[in-house]
């Protein structure tokens, strides 16, 4: 999958499951930052990871079950990319 | 009765409850006493106890309030129910310290009656959340549990204000990894040990001051109650079990493991009162191991 495909999808699981506000999707670029603690970021707190995640494996078809520090994939939405590209090669 | 609000929420940061005794020398000199015989350790930690309300205005204050709304009690009654909380805290803290770094087996002697144990060994296979209070003895009582199950337990604990007191009661190993609240993603370390079969333990009964807390009656007045374990039960598809270790006659703890239950999406605030219903039921039972040194009613007024 394409890794713009894939921001759009991230895009829609922001809006359905986080209730992300549809007219701040132009503000979102791969460099966003996700975590409530980064400067200038979305301002993501505990409950909307758990959110985000469920909402990934829901749309993506994986698992999310990795013993590693999962932090720096879900670092900004382009580390996330990555990370889902990753998943599904 | 749907919950979950929005990202981007400028709202506050985590709040935990604090007393300026938190400190390493008491930490220390606690652990240093684990040579002592217990009964006689024990007393000595009543002993100490005892002293603790006249240092602690503000927190004798706020237990009065909690004893007088639990039992109904007043006059010199509620000055005995108030002394009473200190001192059993004194030897739970005591217990705490004092075993955190001894062998499994000697640990388990103090164990006493335990009640639903087969819901964590053998009943329940796959991930699931085990939620406690800050009554008893809770932080032993998720490494005695620990031993009871072969799958690794989670236990999620407020960041320490002084990193230093982590040793004396915060030890990796056994079965048992604690893992801070201190970042936001520590929710996605949850989920993926919940996926893989695991046991998160976590405390359901003080608020964040954040938008993942709701209100809940307790004891007949609005309390507010952090939402993050149903949420995280809902998400995942996993039960939660209710669990308390308290202190007993004898000086054993009972450990109490309550129905699991499953919060069912968008209804978390159903499973919220189921919770505070069993939490409620626990302290009708323990009211002088309730352990929060705060007014559980007003958390935020201090």
């Amino acid at each position: 999958m394409e890794n713009d495909k894939i921001l759009e999808a991230l895009k829609d699981i922001m809006v359905e499951r986080l209730k992300f506000a549809p007219s701040r999707l132009p503000e979102l670029s791969p460099a966003t930052a996700l975590p409530r603690d980064l400067e200038g970021s979305l301002g993501l707190d505990s409950l909307d990871f758990i959110e985000l995640s469920v909402g990934i494996e829901e749309r993506f078809g994986f698992v999310i079950d990795e013993a590693q520090d999962l932090a720096p994939h879900f670092h900004t939405l382009g580390t996330l990319v990555d990370y889902i590209r990753s998943r599904l090669a | 009765m749907a919950v979950r609000t929005t990202s981007t929420i400028e709202d506050a940061s985590p709040r935990w409850y604090s007393h300026p005794y938190n400190r390493a020398n008491f930490y220390r000199l606690a652990a240093a006493l684990a040579w002592v015989p217990r009964r006689l350790r024990l007393g000595l930690a009543r002993q100490v106890g005892r002293l603790a309300p006249s240092l602690m205005p503000g927190e004798r204050a706020a237990i009065e309030t909690s004893m007088a709304r639990f039992t109904g009690a007043t006059g010199r009654a509620l000055e005995t129910l108030t002394l009473r909380v200190f001192t059993d805290f004194a030897m739970c803290f005591s217990d705490l310290v004092s075993t955190n770094r001894q062998p499994a087996a000697l640990r388990a002697s103090h164990l006493g009656q335990v009640e639903g144990i087969d819901r964590l060994t053998t009943t329940l296979s796959g991930g699931l959340i085990s939620l406690t209070a800050h009554v008893g003895n809770w932080e032993l009582a998720g490494r005695l549990l620990a031993g009871k199950s072969a799958r690794p337990t989670h236990v999620v604990v407020a960041p320490d204000e002084a990193q230093e007191l982590e040793r004396w009661v915060r030890r990796n190993g056994e079965g048992v990894r604690f893992v801070s609240r201190s970042r936001p993603t520590v929710s996605l370390e949850l989920v993926a040990a919940l996926r893989r079969g695991e046991v998160v333990a976590v405390q359901g009964d003080r608020a964040l001051g954040t938008k993942g807390d709701i209100e809940v009656p307790f004891f007949g007045r609005p309390a507010r109650f952090p939402l993050g374990p149903f949420l995280l039960s809902s998400a995942i598809k996993v039960p939660f079990l209710p669990a308390f270790c308290l202190l007993d006659a004898q000086y054993r703890y009972a450990v109490k493991i309550a129905e699991p239950f499953i919060a069912v999406r968008g209804e978390e605030e159903d499973a919220a009162r189921m919770w505070v219903a069993a939490l409620e039921g626990i302290v009708r039972q323990y009211p002088t191991q309730w352990f929060n040194f705060f007014d559980i009613w007003e958390p935020f007024a201090r």
